[in-house]
């Protein structure tokens, strides 16, 4: 493997497709093109934390639990794709599709690593963040890209409150990172 | 005499290693060098970008899978 990559390495395609960051146009043309394909083929714009609230659901499921009292999933929307399973949805799929992907490009990069805890502070900091960013797209129906990305692209309103919102949340963001971790 | 520092950021997300950089580059005399040790692949991009931006001599060297070294020599 090594071998293949210090052959590969001086290649001007692999550097442009695999190695180098793509330009943030090329990114945002890109996103903007598969939220398109998205819509037109799932008949919903793109979310991501939503699938893994469904995701949860059926973990819960699996182990005996019950969610059909839930008011978060009781609309007939939500009672289908709970229905339909795990493999019948689409968000499912595109969500390990970008996970694989990002392994695939980390690792195409030669940029795979597992990286060290560096403190206790970071595990408490970073299961503190997901489970507040987790609470606060579901109570907001979307995250940055349901709500936000999808939100504006629909030319909503809600989804520039949201960004407005957003914004002044990293801002605070900021000053508590500075603040504890420096 | 121009000295070398080092700069452990390994195992920091961002943007920590760019915050850092700032703070450790402000604290050095012109000549001296900053080696930045970084496996968070957005720091490997916006701290040689901001140290261009201040004018600075930067290298950045790919010492292992997802491992980098930034050399930051400052200018001013």
């Amino acid at each position: 493997m090594k071998a293949f990559f210090e052959k590969i390495k001086n290649n001007d395609f692999y550097k442009m497709w695999f190695k180098d960051a793509l330009p943030y146009v090329t990114g945002a043309v890109l996103l903007s093109v598969f939220q398109i394909v998205t819509f037109s083929t799932t008949g919903n714009p793109w979310g991501v934390s939503g699938v893994f609230a469904n995701w949860g659901a059926w973990l819960f499921e699996l182990v005996g639990g019950s969610v059909e009292k839930w008011f978060y999933f009781s609309s007939p929307g939500a009672q289908a794709t709970l229905e339909a399973g795990f493999l019948n949805d689409p968000g499912t799929w595109r969500n390990l599709g970008i996970i694989a992907g990002a392994l695939f490009a980390a690792m195409m990069a030669s940029g795979f690593k597992i990286k060290k805890i560096k403190s206790f502070r970071q595990v408490i900091a970073a299961a503190l963040g997901g489970l507040l960013m987790g609470y606060g797209a579901r109570i907001a129906f979307g995250c940055n890209i349901g709500a936000l990305f999808s939100g504006i692209a629909s030319l909503s309103l809600s989804g520039w409150v949201f960004a407005a919102f957003m914004f002044a949340g990293a801002i605070i963001g900021s000053k508590l990172l500075v603040k504890y971790f420096m | 005499m121009a000295k070398e520092v080092e700069l452990d950021c390994m195992g920091e997300a961002c943007p920590i290693p760019l915050i850092k950089t700032e703070k450790a580059l402000e604290e050095l005399e012109v000549g001296d060098t900053l080696i930045v040790l970084i496996d968070h692949s957005c720091a490997m991009k916006n701290v040689p970008e901001w140290a261009r931006k201040q004018g600075h001599e930067v290298e950045l060297e790919e010492v292992d899978d997802g491992e980098w070294e930034c050399y930051i020599e400052k200018m001013k």
